[in-house]
């Protein structure tokens, strides 16, 4: 054999090592990240670097990434490491949601520190649509009253506390009801809850669970992969309408009319002629007025928007003969801090005095003024509105008829 | 010049016809180049290894993606593992279609089938370390199969797996064979096979007044040889692994479960396949046993290759068992095709 050959073999081998070697150093330097929360290093920022921060509540440097979105942290090739993600890209999925935000310190805590979130987020109406599959059943002749028996997935509440609260809800199957139009609402009409992912279509963009409120995915633009990674207690309206007022349901043929415009004008293209609404409904972002509570649930099960939703114009305004009512804090504890600081939009203080709602509720976004009017901060906009109690005002309703509906008669903005 | 270590691991001349590739194929040196190289990386991974069933994957992660280089040892020693199995049955099989394994090299014919047993069972324990999703059922379905064996099985199982199930020992059991248990026996025997080679006169050749052709090779050309071939397989290795890196999948949740990917490694999917139809102890079992025995025990009961015939393929006396060792390998790969095809 000629020696030629070794050298031929040589430089073979050579080649490879090189290539070997090149291989390795153009691949992307590991980025470690050991965050404080589990000491485990994870190398997740190695391709991330990029993303936004999900919210001040949740900095990276203390939470890390799979603390929360599992995936295998030392993996440096994408489908490795993501294949163990829990819910995929959103780990606020009410089927994992327990594993991801939960745990005693975070969200699944005691409800006297205002921490079971998820207890109270997956009972919830919006969760079990029970509100609507009762209406349905109803309806349909299949249930004797509007009494919740159904839910999108089986569940028992073994500690009953409101009037209005039932013990279980058990699995909606729409075939054991043998009823043609139920079956058609169970095909059609069903993504509009917490559980289910949404139809088609940008106008109704959102996630699941959690991430289905607090992440509001518009504009996906503006972000390079189109991706948001989000957590926020500022939902705009558009986030809400994204499941509420997005089109009607057609109880002829059983089947969800999707709108089919793209809605700019707020007051215009959302509020119709015939409706009863007030200035507040347009200018205001829901999240503004609505409260934590009739978003996510007291923790009981119940049969109706109506059994959860409470807040009304005297919330703030007052009636003829009381002023709404209202707290001082006094406590650097109070709840009303803890949701300032996750939505910076006002700065309270000590001392300050804030209204509040019938079931105690601090409406930390309020003030009270020297002057005895009132201040409120928009949640997502920012924008400050003042307004004055209805006591000592003009107003000529009846002293037993203060509920929303009796304001409306004077107040509904007219199209 | 003085001959080197190298040069006196070798006779100072060997026959130059049985010498040449188309003879051997290569496959005893190639094995003996890619032990070394599965040795030393297997050494290197050791240092980040960690035997337990909570790390073991995450450790073969780390070393995978994190140490430097360490996908690339990883990728080395698996190619080379693979590539060990393969050359060591090519060697086997040569060693049968030259009428090699006669008379007095029956011996050494034995201590080669063991390596080839050893190569494999280190192959099995290696992939199991990986302790991922990806071996999960093999691991179940693998040491099952031991407990199907009578009288024995149960006890065979504790052995192997630390447990009467699958758990927390298991991994270090493996392991412990996988660097030890196995590792140790197969050097003693690696070298003994070496020097039984030496011993036994070489390569088969006729005798002196035999053969028709004198012509002999120096030791020097046929390392020259030797260093060309671990160059060019040490490039295959590299290239091998570059392309196609050393697989991995996410960890075990539940050791005891027969999940994940449903297929075994690739040299016991021939056994997958026989295991499809019927019972486990007689094809996953008595069958591999009987088709060992059989080409171990062959050469001591079957009339072997006349001296005349050695050193050339398809010696005419002996035609038995090179029968025996091509329907056995064409067996065991069409039944590696039947088990590729999916499953109907």
């Amino acid at each position: 054999m000629k020696s030629i050959w070794l050298v031929v073999g040589a430089i073979v081998l050579l080649s490879a090592v090189i290539a070997a070697g090149i291989v390795e150093t153009v691949k992307p330097r590991p980025v470690e990240l050991i965050p404080t929360l589990t000491q485990q290093p994870e190398y997740c920022l190695t391709c991330h670097a990029e993303l936004e921060e999900i919210s001040a509540a949740h900095p990276v440097k203390t939470f890390g990434c799979v603390v929360c979105h599992g995936g295998e942290r030392l993996a440096l090739d994408g489908d490795l490491a993501h294949s163990t993600m829990r819910g995929g890209a959103n780990p606020s999925d009410f089927s994992v949601v327990e594993q991801s935000c939960g745990s005693e310190q975070c969200h699944s805590g005691s409800a006297q520190d205002r921490r079971d979130h998820i207890q109270r987020a997956t009972t919830s109406i919006q969760a079990t649509y029970a509100g609507a599959l009762a209406n349905i059943l109803y309806t349909f002749g299949a249930e004797p009253d509007l009494t919740a028996r159904y839910g999108i997935s089986e569940v028992k509440d073994a500690q009953v506390q409101t009037v209005t609260g039932v013990p279980g809800l058990l699995t909606f199957e729409a075939a054991s009801f043998n009823n043609p139009f139920i079956e058609q609402f169970s095909q059609n009409c069903t993504t509009c809850h917490l559980n289910a992912m949404p139809a088609a279509g940008e106008e109704y963009d959102r996630f699941s669970g959690c991430s289905a409120c607090h992440t509001p995915l518009k504009p996906r633009e503006t972000t390079a992969d189109g991706n948001i990674h989000r957590l926020t207690t500022a939902m705009p309206y558009t986030q809400c309408n994204t499941c509420h007022n997005r089109g009607n349901y057609d109880l002829r043929t059983m089947t969800f009319v999707p709108r089919s415009d793209h809605p700019t004008d707020r007051l215009r293209d959302y509020y119709q002629p015939i409706a009863q609404f007030v200035k507040c409904e347009y200018t205001l972002d829901c999240v503004d007025c609505h409260t934590r509570i009739e978003a996510m649930g007291d923790g009981d099960l119940h049969s109706s928007k109506k059994d959860i939703q409470y807040i009304q114009c005297k919330t703030c305004h007052g009636t003829l003969t009381e002023l709404p009512r209202t707290t001082r804090l006094n406590d650097e504890n109070d709840i009303a801090f803890r949701m300032a600081q996750l939505n910076p939009v006002v700065e309270l203080k000590l001392g300050d005095e804030i209204l509040m709602t019938a079931k105690g509720e601090p409406l930390w976004n309020t003030r009270v003024q020297p002057d005895g009017t009132f201040e409120l901060v928009g949640k997502a906009t920012g924008q400050t509105f003042r307004f004055r109690p209805v006591m000592g005002s003009g107003c000529k309703q009846n002293i037993d008829q203060q509920a929303s509906q009796y304001c409306h008669e004077c107040h509904s903005v007219e199209r | 010049m003085r001959p080197s270590f190298f040069h006196h691991l070798h006779p100072p001349t060997i026959p130059a016809p049985q010498a040449r590739l188309s003879y051997t194929l290569g496959a005893g040196g190639m094995s003996v180049f890619l032990s070394l190289v599965v040795g030393f990386t297997g050494i290197l991974e050791a240092f980040y290894y960690v035997p337990t069933p909570e790390k073991a994957a995450a450790s073969v992660q780390t070393i995978s993606y994190l140490v430097p280089f360490g996908g690339l040892v990883r990728s080395l020693h698996y190619w080379s593992a693979q590539l060990l199995v393969t050359m060591v049955a090519v060697h086997m099989l040569r060693v049968f279609l030259t009428g090699a394994y006669a008379s007095r090299r029956r011996f050494n014919h034995l201590l080669g089938m063991s390596l080839l047993v050893g190569a494999i069972l280190l192959n099995f324990t290696g992939y199991v370390l990986r302790w991922d999703q990806g071996i999960q059922w093999a691991l179940v379905v693998g040491t099952n199969l031991l407990k199907t064996i009578p009288a024995i099985g149960t006890s065979l199982y504790v052995a192997v797996t630390g447990s009467t199930e699958l758990g927390p020992l298991t991994v270090l059991r493996f392991y412990i064979w996988h660097v030890f248990g196995f590792v140790l026996p197969i050097v003693v025997i690696f070298v003994w096979h070496l020097f039984r080679v030496r011993r036994d006169g070489g390569i088969a050749v006729p005798p002196p007044a035999l053969r028709t052709q004198h012509e002999r090779i120096s030791r020097s050309v046929l390392v020259r040889r030797e260093v060309l071939a671990a160059f060019l397989t040490g490039a295959l290795l590299l290239t091998l692994s570059l392309i196609w890196p050393a697989p991995i999948a996410a960890p075990m949740t539940d050791v005891q479960a027969a999940t994940g990917d449903a297929r075994a490694p690739w040299f016991f999917l021939w056994v997958q396949q026989l295991l499809r139809w019927g019972d486990p102890f007689i094809l996953g079992v008595l069958v591999p046993l009987a088709i060992l025995a059989i080409l171990g025990v062959g050469p001591y009961i079957v009339r072997g290759t006349e001296p005349a015939d050695l050193g050339r393929w398809f010696p005419p006396s002996g035609r038995s068992l090179q029968a025996v060792a091509i329907l056995l390998a064409l067996g065991v790969v069409a039944l590696t095709i039947l088990a590729l095809l999916p499953v109907p």
